[in-house]
């Protein structure tokens, strides 16, 4: 690639990035695809898309600080959803094929029939520099902490950010807590030794090693979605008493669960709890 | 029936063999630690090698596995479980899950 290629590559990646903001992302980093080394077989970019030089990330659509301060928990199983990051992401793939004439390729949220995610994105976010994992799971940005990632695959190759220098968890306070508890909030919110998921340690302010209980995490943060929808039918079908099968189809937990499905028919998060007391990003969620 | 399932009793035979190896409960699991540590879980087709049984069984029995693991109760129970989380965050904040750390060194220390 010539100095001159290169140039025009960095004035393509400015461009999105501006694009990616004004539609409303916090962030936007882009990874080297064939950086994917990690990922299972079948979940790499170049699985997906031939030819593929980047993964472009964006990242937003948080929750509003007035929504991590609701009592009522079911609010955020509705409001937060990654469906208005994916629409960015779909602005870029756009951008991308009708301007530059490259292939770009939007990861779709949702789940193949192996019930995996088709990249895992949150590796791409990692690689793209616009965050880090952290031990309660999701990946946070150090300013923003929690928030929601699209990626799309292109074979336009823009110049590659790196994952990021200093992770964002654990964050001081909570080496301040693993220091004198032995826990940290996250994991003394949902512990898994006591029935909860988040399990494990912090070794020189570092994530040393993690536990986590990934089907009880599914009771959570699925509730109400294609796994209780399951779980429930199956207690319908094992049920004799026609009236009893009848309390259950037409109880609250059946009920809230096609609520719930037919609210959004991609992946929707109904748990919270492990971000909710996470201080990456929380001075953004204190407000008057 | 018109679309593919995996036979019961071969279900039975590994359910918990492919939920062990591709890692239900994941321990080191995540991409970003160095690779002297981490464990992740196999795929579907290395769990398929390893078992010798077809890789689209794995998938089927692993899926089904992972919805059987808890029963419905603790769908009930996360219920309460976010219900209390989110109620306490409202009142006390952060302190709603730090302040029995706190109060368990003051009586330690008095």
């Amino acid at each position: 690639m010539t100095a001159q290629d290169l140039d025009q590559m960095q004035a393509y990646k400015t461009e999105l990035n501006d694009l990616a903001l004004k539609s409303g992302a916090l962030v936007l980093g882009v990874a080297d695809a064939a950086a994917f080394t990690a990922a299972q077989e079948g979940q790499r970019p170049e699985d997906l898309l031939p030819g593929v030089k980047t993964v472009i990330v964006v990242g937003g659509a948080q929750p509003r600080a007035g929504d991590w301060r609701s009592p009522t928990y079911r609010h955020m199983e509705t409001t937060s959803t990654s469906d208005r990051v994916t629409a960015i992401g779909n602005r870029i793939a756009q951008h991308i094929e009708r301007r530059f004439g490259y292939y770009a390729v939007t990861i779709p949220p949702g789940v193949d029939r192996a019930r995996k995610p088709f990249l895992n994105v949150a590796l791409a976010a990692e690689l793209a520099g616009c965050g880090s994992p952290s031990l309660a799971g999701p990946v946070l940005h150090p300013e923003h902490g929690f928030m929601y990632y699209a990626a799309t695959l292109t074979t336009l190759p823009l110049p590659f950010d790196g994952p990021l220098d200093k992770p964002a968890c654990p964050a001081p306070e909570c080496v301040s807590m693993w220091n004198e508890h032995a826990t940290t909030p996250c994991m003394a919110t949902c512990p898994i030794d006591d029935g909860g998921c988040l399990g494990g340690t912090l070794v020189d302010e570092r994530i040393g090693e993690r536990r986590y209980d990934v089907a009880r995490c599914t009771t959570r943060v699925q509730t109400h979605f294609i796994p209780g929808f399951q779980k429930a039918l199956g207690a319908v079908f094992d049920e004799p008493d026609k009236e009893k099968r009848k309390m259950i189809l037409w109880g609250t937990a059946f009920t809230r669960t096609l609520w719930s499905m037919s609210y959004s028919n991609v992946s929707q998060g109904q748990c919270f709890e492990c971000m909710r007391v996470c201080p990456v990003g929380s001075k953004h969620r204190e407000l008057r | 029936m018109g679309f593919y399932f995996v036979d019961p009793e071969l279900y039975k035979q590994y359910k918990d063999r492919v939920l062990e190896l591709s890692q239900a409960i994941q321990i080191n699991y995540p991409e970003h630690l160095p690779p002297e540590r981490r464990k992740p879980g196999f795929s579907d087709r290395q769990i398929a090698e390893k078992l010798g049984i077809e890789e689209k069984a794995v998938r089927e029995i692993r899926c089904v596995a992972e919805r059987e693991y808890y029963p419905v109760d603790e769908w009930e129970r996360a219920l309460e479980f976010k219900d209390k989380a989110c109620r306490d965050f409202a009142v006390g904040g952060v302190a709603s899950v730090t302040k029995k750390y706190i109060k368990r060194q003051k009586d330690k220390a008095g």
